[in-house]
């Protein structure tokens, strides 16, 4: 009976950790994707939070997939992801991304993010 | 064993103060659970973000932490009481003892040990480490549980405070950080001060009011000053 509890905790644990692994490497893939300028500008656009997206666009005056052009991402590999409830941070080799979870998945909620220090992140793509 | 004037009750009736606490624990839970989601979905669409379904938020940090502060203060507030009215009294009130009774009391009135009678528990005759347990157990129960899901607090609150921290562009914290950040100690001293307030209330209203019929008051005609007496 004991070997059963502790293996039913064993499972719950490893699948836990699974799920949080996979869920780490899953907003890491996103946020290279988004930043990788070789890829379809009109895929990379589909990466962003819809609000992220939309306030892009109204800065830019123009679509997504144009705008996105002119905005310096310095992307580089995943360094360290940190993924908290429905939220992620990834560190990428040049840049800091923030992501959100929705029910297609992670989407880019902030990138091209500088450190202030204490204050919050200088991201020159960011939503509301 | 019944008294002579206890009548004989069903489950139901047997167990009514229980049930009629535990059923509205539930129907309360379950009103934090709908009005917590109405509120977080209303945060999710100011930041233009998906609405989480009933499920998703009751599984989420953000109502863990809620739920967690909450349990963590009134076991505190059991604990503290429970231990504080063994030393402390408060002449005329029916939450204390009568003055001159502070302690731990003999074994002669805690009915323990060779004082035990037929219908003691079994670990009041028994003596030794059992008797000595038993005599503490609720004030070990009630610290216990405040320790338990004080620790949950903390946990939970971390993970919602590093989801909000990333929300707002900033940098997670680790669990150490949480623990010297303003928003774990404001949570717990904003539920421990309501907390402390509520008994020590009651503590001085039970002198004064009385609530008939309630074993939480004295009798209506007690004098003001009779401490220890329930009606």
């Amino acid at each position: 009976m004991r070997g059963t509890a502790a293996g039913l905790v064993t499972a719950g644990a490893l699948a836990l950790t699974g799920c949080a692994a996979a869920s780490e490497a899953d907003a890491g893939a996103v946020a290279t994707a988004f930043e990788d300028p070789r890829g379809d500008p009109q895929d990379r656009c589909d990466l962003l939070a819809p609000a992220t997206r939309a306030a892009l666009e109204a800065d830019g005056a123009a679509p997504c997939a144009d705008v996105l052009g002119d905005v310096q991402l310095p992307g580089g590999d995943v360094t360290a992801v940190e993924v908290w409830g429905g939220d992620a941070q990834v560190r990428l080799g040049g840049d800091v991304v923030f992501l959100t979870e929705t029910g297609t998945g992670w989407r880019v909620t902030a990138a091209a993010c500088e450190p202030r220090g204490e204050l919050p992140y200088d991201c020159e793509v960011d939503g509301p | 064993m019944s008294s002579v004037d206890e009548p004989t009750y069903g489950f139901l009736r047997s167990n009514a103060l229980s049930l009629t606490f535990g059923g509205l624990f539930l129907a309360t839970l379950a009103g934090q659970a709908l009005s917590g989601t109405a509120d977080v979905n209303a945060q999710q669409h100011t930041n233009g973000l998906e609405p989480l379904g009933v499920l998703d938020y009751v599984t989420s940090s953000s109502f863990w932490v809620d739920v967690m502060e909450n349990w963590q203060s009134e076991y505190l507030q059991f604990f503290v009481y429970v231990f504080a009215t063994v030393w402390l009294v408060q002449k005329g009130s029916s939450e204390s003892k009568e003055p001159g009774k502070e302690g731990t009391e003999t074994d002669r009135e805690q009915r323990v040990g060779e004082h035990a009678g037929p219908d003691s528990p079994g670990w009041a005759q028994a003596g030794g480490w059992r008797t000595a347990l038993l005599s503490r157990s609720l004030g070990l129960v009630m610290g216990g549980l405040f320790l338990l899901t004080w620790t949950a607090s903390a946990v939970t609150g971390w993970v919602a405070f590093n989801g909000e921290q990333l929300g707002q562009r900033q940098d997670p914290v680790t669990l150490a950080g949480y623990l010297g950040e303003a928003d774990f100690w404001n949570r717990s001293f904003q539920n421990w001060q309501s907390e402390m307030l509520a008994v020590g209330s009651m503590t001085i209203f039970a002198v004064y009011l009385r609530q008939r019929g309630s074993p939480e008051s004295k009798p209506v005609g007690v004098a003001h000053a009779d401490t220890g007496r329930t009606g």
